[in-house]
């Protein structure tokens, strides 16, 4: 608890979030470490300094003089006073208010400062290049984090663990695992230094809190049993689902500890300024209302439904801030557990449906899902678009999930619920008004029953008249629709002239119409999910959104989630973070290579969620529905060889194909038959599936000994050996290559840190870090690269083992 | 007069003691309402309602009598109170309603619409507990006071059961029917079984045969006519009642009976939400991997299909005209149709088939997974395939074909491709022509069968004219042409019957013409085709073409083919109970008094034993 006695004085940092004025920066942020001084007792910044300095003499010699060389520019500016502004929190967005009140105190405020900044300098004669290293706009987030994991200053770790609250929400999350881990399984210094932060950001946010939560256990899991129950990790994790760091008014408890003028600590700052429109704001007021009495029993239900609710709006904080949404989650697993013992897809395909529709009996609920990258609240799970995956002997399921986007999680109320068939024809999307929404059409779309009993007519009078006709929209003036003029014909003439229709039209609307959808898969009750995954997003989006009850609301969205039950999903979070920080070095680098990170949801070390991939189907399923080879069906999709169509995504699956490759050789991702590969509408290829990365391989069975996987199939699709499109596939894995090692301590560094304490397989032996740098190739010349990349896409394309290891997914798995 | 005074007097003492706090007074009262509500009414037999309400409370106290006793019922039936005085007073409203033959002319019963109890009936439903004890009797209350008066005044219970909306409610009243149902089906399949495995059955099949017939009927008719009644009333006049239809759960009747309903705890899945909202009793459902999931509709088809089988008792016949009267309003439901058509939904319906000399009983488990309309249509087809027989059921064939017709009608505007087997529907609709045919003299005596023919002809018509919005393959509609031609006697010979019988002055005449012009277009089909194969054949020197040299020739032709279009062919008349089926109501609502006023007297000496024991422990 000693931290969070501190902690005000600690998050005064970024309790400031004002930029301030240009001149002033320096200032402020040093003046920060001095303030520090009388009211820390945790990180003193006297002894940091000192230790900083010391640090820099060794680090001097390593990285000081990397860094002085590249940076030196920017780090002489550092000593003028007219630059100061070169340190400053690079997160914070200039805010006009804020602006203007400093502007008055600027002329002292910045006098002192620089006064207090001269003082220091001359009581240090020698300047800590370390400590300027850290003050430097090109310290970033990663770099704090490579320090924060190999200095063994204490001092250092403290600062960092100070400066961890200057940087930008979304970049500090992106290493959560790294930083939670680093807690777990370091030593006390470094896990001092992290939780404030955490605690912090924590109090903030609801999501923070549960994905903290989850990570900490999932990584204490790997810990022996009787250390784990008294370790850091697992009682941070036991004071954040307590409840005890829920939103509390910080600004009225403040005031006599942080003389700053600035109170901006209010939870609400950051995420307000994340919110997306005011529009939801009537909406929750509206949703309030009372409805009628029609029936006084849904009323009772609603209130103690939203009782919870109630406690929240009222005094910003619930008891059971977390609940719902461990039970949503809980539950999502008992339903995987239940599905795993039934023996057929069919039996487990209904048995999630009826398990789906009895769950949403619950909802809308205070409950959200994590894969999401904006506040919402569950409303309702379209249980009949629910599929169940392919997998041996355990049911992961994909679900489609309703919510309705909300401004903030915490302050809006849970939404109400609308009986399931309260759907109408009507309300499609066209006749929805879309934005030009009067205040009194929201209240009545929320305020469920008055607005329904309205139509009762025009519902009860004639249903199928009122049915919105589906017409393909590709030809609706050509001669098509004579089968639909007859019905105009009725009812307009009455005239005794007969009308005639060939009989060779009909078969040919018949047979044009059914080619018009070509791309549809047909259904087969052992791939259930192969006809769910190829219908594209956009469609499905469309059609529940027209099956809903809650489709009318303009903050209506359609989310989807897999859920896994009886995997580790660590594994899969490292890939997908090493991933991402591929992605971005690539496209700093301009490198136009093409991959997907998709969104993981470690829950335990045994279940978690996964973000799927859109409109996209595994190279298995295409060839076992098309019957079709891959090029085929990339002529089929796309159109002839010269068409804009094809030749886009033949780019695209060029780049995706040469990002995917460089991927796989970095991280030795195996078990890479055609299920685990998926392939887009774009044209591109997405891996799937990380469960073999690093030093683990699949049964050992030597198979794939490849750099990765290039079929014929893959190579005809770029035009064959010596097309440009293959060169330029060459081309560009040499050019991702180069700029993957420039970054490479940036990869290295997430696969390191997550190293500590794990006994997750791809970490299995003492080498795994030293050959993952050895790919890297540092010490070769640009010209030896180019050689390597040839010699590596010559192995794979001969590689008889890649080729063994399909059929032998075939013969075991009936995987083409 | 002395008696009246006496009974008056009692009367109100027993309305008086019902708001007593000791129960044994109660259980008292409400046994000695029943008693002497029944008495009166048999002593009375002839006399009109009035004189009874007279004899029972007075004229001038009847009103005032009337609305004390309903608002004791009311509290009672609501309040926290135990489950034998609900129970207890579930029976006594039974008794009070049946114990007239015909309901309508129950007059006591206005007292009961003007104090209405629907609202305690709703209660009983969304309450689990409650519901499980009492459900069964709460809604064969309903019914038959849904059925009061219904024609010819405003019935307050009709009113409000089309309004309700509450779900927990509704998936109350949907399951107490639903168990109702699974446990007919499953007591069916018992007996089926065990005759079937019957050493004796097997030596006497046609007595064995007999007997299965005769069996279940017994457990049928006193069970479920009412909770039929009662489905046919929530479906037809509440439209959220539609959704129930679809609600999942495990198959009812292999995991609880009605009788003894296992007490489960209910788990919620969500912590915080309240936990009233069980609402489609256990949560839990069980591990059994053998449980197919099911709903409330196929629970229904299957149903159907058992009662189907035979019609020839009033009785049954009266459940099956029900069971299609219900399955024409769900076609009629647009709701009811998307999820029918969903192609997500996909299950497993074992329907019932009669077992006959011609075809072996069909393995149960090979049968696919498909959407639920498929099922409507099997069993539309099976019932049309088995019912071909002397005493012709011509209304039911007349609704069945009216189903398919609203079924086809909905996708043919949704442009829903089903990928069903049309072929075994076109052929049992043209055996059934030819049925028509052969039995031409017999039939027309009894019946109009041009009406039927022509609905047959159009559902052809609605095929090849619109085929291109609905059929699933190209290939279909040349199957289609196909069964046409291959069949082309039996058209042949419908056109003849209908043309000699238009151009004779007859009371067929209309009828007949509107037939003739109905099958324009399949006799165009027929004479620009069967030129067209005989030449063929002739060409090639064969005598008998294959189905595949068919469809050749049929696909090479296609184009010099010209149709007329016809008028109408998707539209329909929408159902309606009014005047058309008020006979029918009335008639079934009699039978279903009698039945229930036959089973209460016993349930309610049960239930007094099972008082007497209350009262003296507490």
């Amino acid at each position: 608890m000693g931290d969070m006695v501190v902690e005000p004085a600690t998050l005064k940092p970024t309790s400031d979030p004002t930029p301030s004025p240009s001149g002033n920066n320096g200032g402020t942020l040093l003046s920060v470490i001095t303030e520090g001084v009388g009211e820390l007792s945790v990180i003193d910044p006297e002894v940091a300094q000192k230790a900083c300095q010391e640090v820099l003499e060794k680090v001097k010699l390593l990285h000081g003089g990397v860094a002085i060389s590249s940076k030196g520019t920017s780090l002489e500016l550092v000593n003028g006073d007219g630059v100061d502004n070169e340190i400053r929190c690079l997160d914070d967005p200039p805010a006009q208010i804020r602006e203007e009140e400093d502007e008055m105190g600027a002329t002292v405020a910045s006098g002192t400062a620089k006064g207090a900044r001269r003082r220091r300098q001359n009581n240090s004669a020698k300047q800590s290049w370390l400590l300027r290293l850290f003050e430097s706009k090109l310290f970033d987030i990663s770099m704090a984090i490579s320090y924060l994991y190999n200095s063994k200053e204490p001092g250092v770790q403290a600062y960092i663990g100070n400066r961890l609250f200057c940087f930008r929400n979304e970049d500090v999350d992106f290493y959560l695992p790294q930083l939670l881990n680093m807690y777990i399984h370091m030593d006390e210094d470094v896990g001092d230094a992290i939780k404030p932060y955490i605690v912090h950001r924590c109090r903030q946010s609801i999501n923070f809190s549960l994905q903290c939560a989850l990570l900490l256990g999932a990584y204490s899991s790997d810990m022996h049993i009787s250390t784990q129950r008294h370790s850091r990790g697992t009682k941070l994790r036991k004071l954040i689902l307590s409840d005890e760091l829920k939103p509390a008014h910080r600004k009225r408890e403040l005031p006599s500890l942080s003389p700053a003028p600035d109170t901006g600590l209010s939870p609400s700052k950051r995420t307000h300024q994340r919110s997306k429109s005011d529009a939801t704001a009537s909406i929750s007021l509206s949703s309030n209302l009372k409805r009628t009495a029609s029936n006084p029993k849904v009323e009772n239900e609603d209130e103690e439904l939203s009782s919870s609710t109630e406690s929240i709006d009222n005094s910003f904080s619930s008891p059971v801030r977390l609940a719902p949404e461990r039970e949503f989650i809980k539950s999502l697993m008992a339903i995987g557990k239940r599905l795993a013992t039934l023996p057929t897809k069919e039996q487990k395909t209904q048995r999630l449906i009826s398990e789906l529709s009895l769950l949403n009996h619950k909802l809308p609920a205070r409950v959200w899902l994590p894969t999401a990258g904006f506040d919402h609240h569950v409303v309702r799970v379209p249980h009949t678009q629910a599929v169940v995956l392919n997998s041996k002997d355990k049911a992961p399921y994909l679900i489609y999930v309703e919510v309705l986007e909300c401004e903030n999680f915490d302050t809006t109320s849970v939404p109400a619920r609308i009986p399931e068939n309260r759907i109408r024809s009507t309300r499609s999307v066209e006749n929805l008004p879309e934005c030009g929404m009067t205040h009194e059409q929201r209240a009545g779309s929320f305020s469920t029953v008055p607005n329904y009993d309205n139509d009762d007519e025009a519902w009860s009078v004639d249903d199928i008249g009122e049915l919105q006709v589906e017409l393909p929209e590709v030809h609706t003036n050509s001669c098509d629709n004579i089968s639909q003029f007859s019905v105009d014909s009725i009812t307009s003439q009455e005239s005794k002239e007969p009308v005639f229709i060939a009989a060779g039209d009909i078969r040919r609307r018949l047979s044009e119409q059914l080619a018009h959808t070509p791309t549809a898969f047909k259904r087969d009750p052992e791939d259930p999910s192969a006809v769910a995954l190829k219908e594209p997003w956009q469609e499905k989006v469309r059609r529940i959104r027209e099956g809903s009850p809650y489709g009318h609301l303009p903050n209506w969205r359609l989310l989807s989630v897999i859920v896994k039950c009886g995997d580790d999903l660590r594994q899969e979070l490292l890939a997908f973070q090493v991933l991402k920080q591929l992605q971005s070095i690539w496209e700093q680098e301009r490198v136009p290579l093409w991959i997907k990170p998709y969104k993981i949801l470690v829950i335990s070390a045994d279940s978690g969620m996964i973000e799927p991939v859109v409109n996209a189907v595994s190279i298995h399923q295409v060839k076992k529905q098309s019957q079709l080879s891959l090029l085929d069906y990339f002529l089929q999709e796309h159109g002839s060889y010269t068409t804009e169509a094809f030749l886009s995504a033949q780019r695209n699956f060029v780049q995706s194909c040469a990002g995917y490759c460089l991927v796989c050789y970095l991280l030795q991702v195996k078990d890479r038959h055609n299920g685990n590969i998926l392939l887009d509408a774009e044209g591109h290829i997405i891996h799937i599936d990380f469960g073999f990365i690093l030093s683990s391989s699949p049964r050992n069975l030597g198979f794939e000994t490849s750099a990765f996987k290039l079929t014929t199939e893959f190579v005809d699709v770029m035009g064959g050996l010596n097309g440009d499109m293959f060169n330029y596939y060459k081309m560009l894995m040499l050019q991702g290559l180069i700029a993957a090692r420039k970054h490479m301590d940036k990869v290295v560094q997430i696969v390191e840190i997550m190293q500590q304490g794990s006994q997750l397989p791809c970490f299995h032996g003492s080498s795994t870090i030293r050959n993952l740098k050895e790919r890297f190739h540092m010490s070769m010349t640009e010209e030896q690269l180019q050689l390597l990349v040839e010699q590596m896409v010559d192995g794979s394309m001969r590689s008889i083992t890649t080729k063994l290891y399909d059929g032998f997914q075939y013969l075991t798995n009936g995987i083409m | 007069m002395k008696i009246k005074d006496n009974v008056n007097c009692l009367f109100q003492h027993c309305i008086q003691a019902l708001g007593e706090e000791h129960p044994i007074r109660v259980v008292n009262a409400l046994q000695t309402l029943c008693a002497l509500i029944r008495g009166v009414h048999q002593k009375n037999k002839s006399t009109s309602g009035f004189d009874i309400i007279n004899m029972l409370m007075g004229f001038d106290k009847a009103e005032l009598c009337m609305k004390n006793l309903m608002e004791s019922l009311d509290s009672l039936l609501c309040a926290e109170g135990s489950e034998s005085l609900k129970s207890l007073c579930l029976k006594l409203l039974l008794c009070l309603v049946t114990v007239t033959d015909n309901i309508s002319q129950n007059t006591i019963l206005e007292y009961v619409m003007i104090n209405s109890i629907f609202e305690a009936i709703l209660q009983i439903l969304s309450h689990p507990p409650s519901r499980r004890e009492h459900g069964y009797d709460a809604v064969v209350l309903l019914a038959l006071l849904v059925n009061y008066r219904k024609y010819e005044s405003v019935n307050p219970y009709i009113v409000k059961l089309s309004i309700v909306d509450d779900e927990a409610t509704l998936n109350g009243m949907g399951l107490v029917i639903t168990q109702a149902l699974s446990e007919y089906n499953r007591q069916y399949k018992d007996k089926e079984e065990e005759h079937q495995s019957g050493f004796f059955s097997a030596l006497t099949n046609m007595v064995g045969s007999m007997f299965i017939a005769d069996a279940p009927e017994k457990i049928s008719v006193q069970t479920n006519e009412a909770i039929l009644l009662a489905l046919y009333e929530a479906v037809h006049l509440n439209r959220n009642f539609i959704t129930v239809l679809a609600q999942s759960h495990p198959e009812m009747g292999l995991v609880t009976t009605p009788v003894s309903p296992t007490p489960t705890t209910p788990v919620t899945p969500l912590g915080t939400t309240p936990p009233s909202s069980d609402v489609i009793g256990p949560v839990e459902l069980p591990l059994d991997a053998d449980v197919q999931t099911s709903n409330l509709l196929i629970t229904f088809l299957k149903y159907s299909s058992i009662v189907m089988q035979d019609t020839k008792d009033e009785h049954r016949l009266h459940s099956g005209k029900l069971c299609l009267i219900i399955l024409t309003c769900i076609a009629e439901d647009q709701y009811a149709n998307a999820f029918l058509h969903d192609d997500n939904m996909n299950f497993r319906v074992n329907l019932h088939r009669m077992p006959m000399r011609h075809r072996k009983k069909a393995a149960d488990k090979n049968l696919p997974c498909r959407p639920l309309v498929c099922a409507v249509l099997d069993l539309m087809v099976e019932f049309i395939v088995t019912h071909m027989m002397k005493e012709f059921p011509m209304d039911l064939y007349v609704r069945c074909v009216q189903v398919v017709h609203k079924l086809l009608c909905y996708q043919k505007k949704c442009r829903v491709r089903l990928h069903y087997t049309w072929r075994e529907l076109w052929s049992a609709l043209i055996n059934l022509l030819k049925f028509l045919m052969s039995n031409e003299t017999v039939l027309l005596a009894k019946h109009n069968i041009f009406t039927l023919a022509l609905m047959i002809v159009n559902l052809f018509n609605m095929f090849i004219t619109y085929g291109d919005t609905f059929l699933p393959t190209p290939s279909s509609y040349d199957e289609l042409y196909y069964e046409i031609i291959r069949m082309h006697q039996s058209f042949d010979n419908l056109y003849s019957m209908v043309l000699r019988l238009s151009t004779n002055a007859g009371q067929w005449k209309e009828a007949a013409s509107k037939v003739t012009h109905a099958l324009v277009n399949i006799r165009a089909i027929i004479n620009h085709f069967n030129p067209k194969i005989e030449s063929y054949a002739a060409v090639n020197h064969i005598s008998q073409l294959s189905e595949e040299q068919v469809l050749e020739v049929v696909r090479a032709n296609y184009d010099t083919l010209t149709l007329k279009l016809q008028d109408g062919l998707d539209q329909y008349e929408r159902y309606s109970e009014q005047h058309k089926e008020a006979a029918f109501f009335k008639e079934l609502v009699r039978s279903i008094s009698t039945n229930v006023r036959r089973n209460l007297a016993f349930h309610t000496l049960s239930q007094e034993a099972l008082l007497k024991e209350f009262s003296t422990i507490s």
